[in-house]
């Protein structure tokens, strides 16, 4: 029997547990990628259920289908180019009002949906009861009380994905119904735009272009812009009649109709003592004591990644490294032995150290503490600091996560609402110092120069950060966004999907980095193999020992680090036959090889990264400049300090 | 009395009045088009249409952003966007 195969677009605001829903719906057959050519994550997974086979979309958690962000414009172009066989709202019943308002936008655009009623426990213990019944007459479409941690509902979900995608279930979907004078405007632009062809309903195009909305404009302006004209014409006349603007107007109707759904359903009896939740919430939000609580969090987990980090790393690099003899009898140590040990195995291990013991534990906490609701606390309080550099608080967190690795952090962007700030904040992220980075500043500078030195150089890093982030803001072209954001509730994260969050974005960096991490290494190998390792130090040695003032091996070392920083502290000592670098260097020469070390150039797992979320050229146009910086700061600093 | 957001005390609430797309008192015209309309949009989207009830329930230290209440939602907003949003407040 052949199955039959459709495709359901999860779609719902953000916090209202579309994640859990999804895994709950996938289980391990996944996909993470990110939208063709945008910097927008797209989650894909297939499900079996009875005879049928399901791709599940997991489109962004969003709260408006207008063009603010990205996220929108890709959800609302995915509904309605794509054609999902069916949208499952998801909502958060605790929250009828505001996640009311979106559903009402995704009905306007004329799609087959079904509501999953989800967090139903959440809205129980905020004294919030909920007619679903109701709700479901109200809104024309079925409507399914879900608890998707607990995976009540789901079944039921997924019969009734299969009933309406059957057609087996009548619907009548609710037109939500404007002021007179708007809908009577709606109607003269939507017979307009009866007369031409259009990826969009009639009826949703004239609600935009009475909004003003840019992208719909544009395209329509293509078509016809006598529509546009005719359109511009009617929205001044309901400005005039409102003295509001027309799009002000038309959010604050449906944001009317929202909210009388809700009442209308919904009762309320607040809880007489406030929650752990809220008690929480006040803690870590309060003006005194939330700055030490995030302190002593983001403290502690990052001694606990780098400790946890260095133990298995090492564990895994010495296990791994073993495996030498074993490969050296199959291949010899010959030229193709060495270019598959030295080249593709320690390319695979350099990844496997990095990926496993670093990244894993990474994720790991970002999905706990975003799933916690922990994240936009950090984002609120950093606010602040973060628009010194032309960033808001949302940006504080793929920064934070740079300190421990480039490549979350630069993956971590995508959290920012726009191209320029995403852009803005990968390259801030690029210049922190990483695990890598640090462990060359102790490990060189920190036990060879002063502690004192390596603190230092620390707070160089950061000015630099503080000084070029404020410089790029300038010069991008574009408007900076400001914060707002919402602030869900604390709640227990849902392990399992945290579990699968991690485990899946871990593949994506898996998949993505390694590939070039082993070529690296193999050029690199090869480059050995064929001894041209003395000329590259020589042609270097302009820039190393005439203009940095560094003894010409560090060209060498310098080389190697393109593909893991911390290799130019380990190919010096194994260059040298020391590491006693007091020895070979003198302390100037240690600070400055570290400053290069520190800004010279993105590692290649984060270029994997960069050229993946932003394309070659800005990628190339970064790598070059910090190139060109960490030389022009190395050489300033050496003639400084060695007057 | 008209206030901005901004102004208003932790605890204190107010009702939209409107949203400037500028700084200053050019407050509700113009900038259909691009910088404002996004700005203005998006803060509406949130749910601060005028008429609605608004309570700030606290800002974070040295101007900092603002935790406001509104449509039974938590949302933090930057302070420089909670400058241009004006409410009317009984003091």
């Amino acid at each position: 029997m052949t199955k039959n195969r459709f495709t359901v677009a999860l779609a719902g605001n953000a916090n209202v547990g579309k994640s859990v829903v999804f895994n709950q719906l996938t289980g391990l057959h996944q996909h993470i990628g990110n939208w063709p050519g945008k910097t927008v994550e797209k989650a894909e997974g297939t499900l079996h259920f009875k005879d049928y086979s399901i791709d599940i979309i997991d489109l962004p958690g969003i709260y408006s289908l207008s063009t603010f962000s990205l996220e929108e414009l890709i959800s609302r172009e995915y509904i309605a180019v794509e054609r999902p066989d069916l949208v499952i709202n998801i909502v958060d019943a605790s929250l009828l009002e505001r996640n009311m308002f979106f559903t009402l936008q995704l009905l306007e655009l004329e799609t087959p949906m079904i509501m999953a009623l989800n967090q139903m426990d959440m809205a129980k213990k905020k004294g919030i009861r909920i007619d679903h019944e109701k709700l479901e007459k109200l809104l024309g479409i079925p409507v399914i009380p879900t608890v998707a941690v607990s995976g009540k509902g789901i079944y039921e979900l997924l019969e009734k994905t299969v009933e309406v995608t059957e057609k087996k279930v009548k619907m009548e979907p609710l037109k939500a119904k404007y002021g007179k004078e708007i809908e009577e405007r709606i109607e003269k632009i939507s017979s307009l735009l009866e007369k031409i062809q259009f990826k969009y309903p009639a009826r949703w195009v004239a609600i935009k272009l009475l909004e003003g909305d840019n992208e719909v404009k544009k395209e329509i302006t293509n078509i016809s812009p006598e529509i546009v004209s005719t359109a511009e014409k009617l929205a001044k006349e309901i400005e005039e009649i409102h003295e509001h603007p027309c799009s002000t107007v038309i959010t604050s109707e449906r944001y009317e109709v929202a909210g009388r759904i809700a009442r209308e359903v919904r009762e309320i009896t607040p809880p007489i003592k406030p929650s752990m939740a809220e008690r929480t919430h006040t803690l870590t939000t309060h003006k005194i004591f939330g700055y030490p609580i995030m302190a002593v969090s983001v403290l502690s987990i990052f001694y606990l990644i780098f400790a946890f980090g260095d133990y298995t790393s090492g564990l895994l690099g010495d296990s791994l490294l073993g495996l030498k003899p074993i490969f050296e009898g199959i291949f010899g140590t010959g030229v193709v032995g060495k270019l598959f040990w030295g080249g593709v195995m320690e390319g695979i291990i350099g990844g496997v150290t990095v990926a496993l013991p670093y990244i894993l534990p990474f994720y790991f906490i970002l999905y706990f503490l975003e799933d916690s609701g922990y994240l936009s606390r950090i984002a609120f309080l950093m606010d602040n600091l973060m628009h010194k550099i032309g960033l808001h608080g949302k940006a504080f967190i793929p920064i934070m996560l740079g300190f421990g690795c480039n490549v979350p952090g630069c993956l971590g962007c995508r959290i920012m609402e726009t191209t320029r700030e995403r852009l803005l904040a990968a390259f801030v992220v690029t210049l922190v110092p990483c695990a890598a980075t640090t462990v060359i500043i102790l490990g060189l500078v920190g036990a060879f120069v002063s502690i004192q030195w390596a603190l230092a150089l620390y707070i160089i890093n950061l000015l630099i950060i503080f000084f070029l982030g404020r410089l790029a803001f300038k010069a991008l072209p574009g408007e900076p966004t400001a914060l707002i954001m919402e602030m869900s509730d604390y709640r227990a994260p849902h392990l399992k999907t945290v579990l699968k969050q991690t485990w899946f974005r871990l593949m994506e960096f898996v998949t993505m980095a390694f590939p070039l991490i082993i070529v690296g290494s193999l050029v690199i190998k090869m480059v050995e193999i064929l001894n041209l390792l003395e000329p590259i130090a020589n042609i270097l040695s302009p820039v190393t020992v005439t203009w940095l003032g560094l003894p010409a091996i560090t060209g060498i070392t310098l080389v190697f680090g393109v593909l893991r920083k911390e290799l130019t502290l380990i190919m010096l000592a194994t260059l040298f036959g020391t590491t006693n670098f007091a020895q070979v260097m003198t302390p100037v020469q240690m600070i400055v090889f570290t400053l290069v070390a520190m800004l010279y150039i993105p590692c290649i797992a984060t270029i994997a990264t960069l050229v993946k979320e932003f394309g070659w050229k800005k990628t190339l146009f970064i790598t070059v400049f910090e190139i060109l910086l960490a030389l022009l700061l190395g050489g300033i600093a050496f003639r400084l300090l060695s007057i | 009395m008209e206030l901005r957001l901004s102004d208003l005390r932790d605890g204190e609430s107010g009702v939209v009045i409107s949203i400037g797309t500028r700084r200053g008192r050019d407050r509700g015209d113009a900038g259909r088009v691009g910088r404002g309309w996004k700005f203005r949009k998006r803060l509406e989207d949130m749910g601060l249409t005028p008429g609605t009830e608004v309570t700030v329930v606290r800002s974070a230290p040295f101007s900092g952003p603002l935790e406001v209440y509104v449509r039974g939602s938590r949302l933090a907003i930057g302070r420089g966007m909670a400058e241009r949003v004006f409410v009317e407040v009984k003091r």
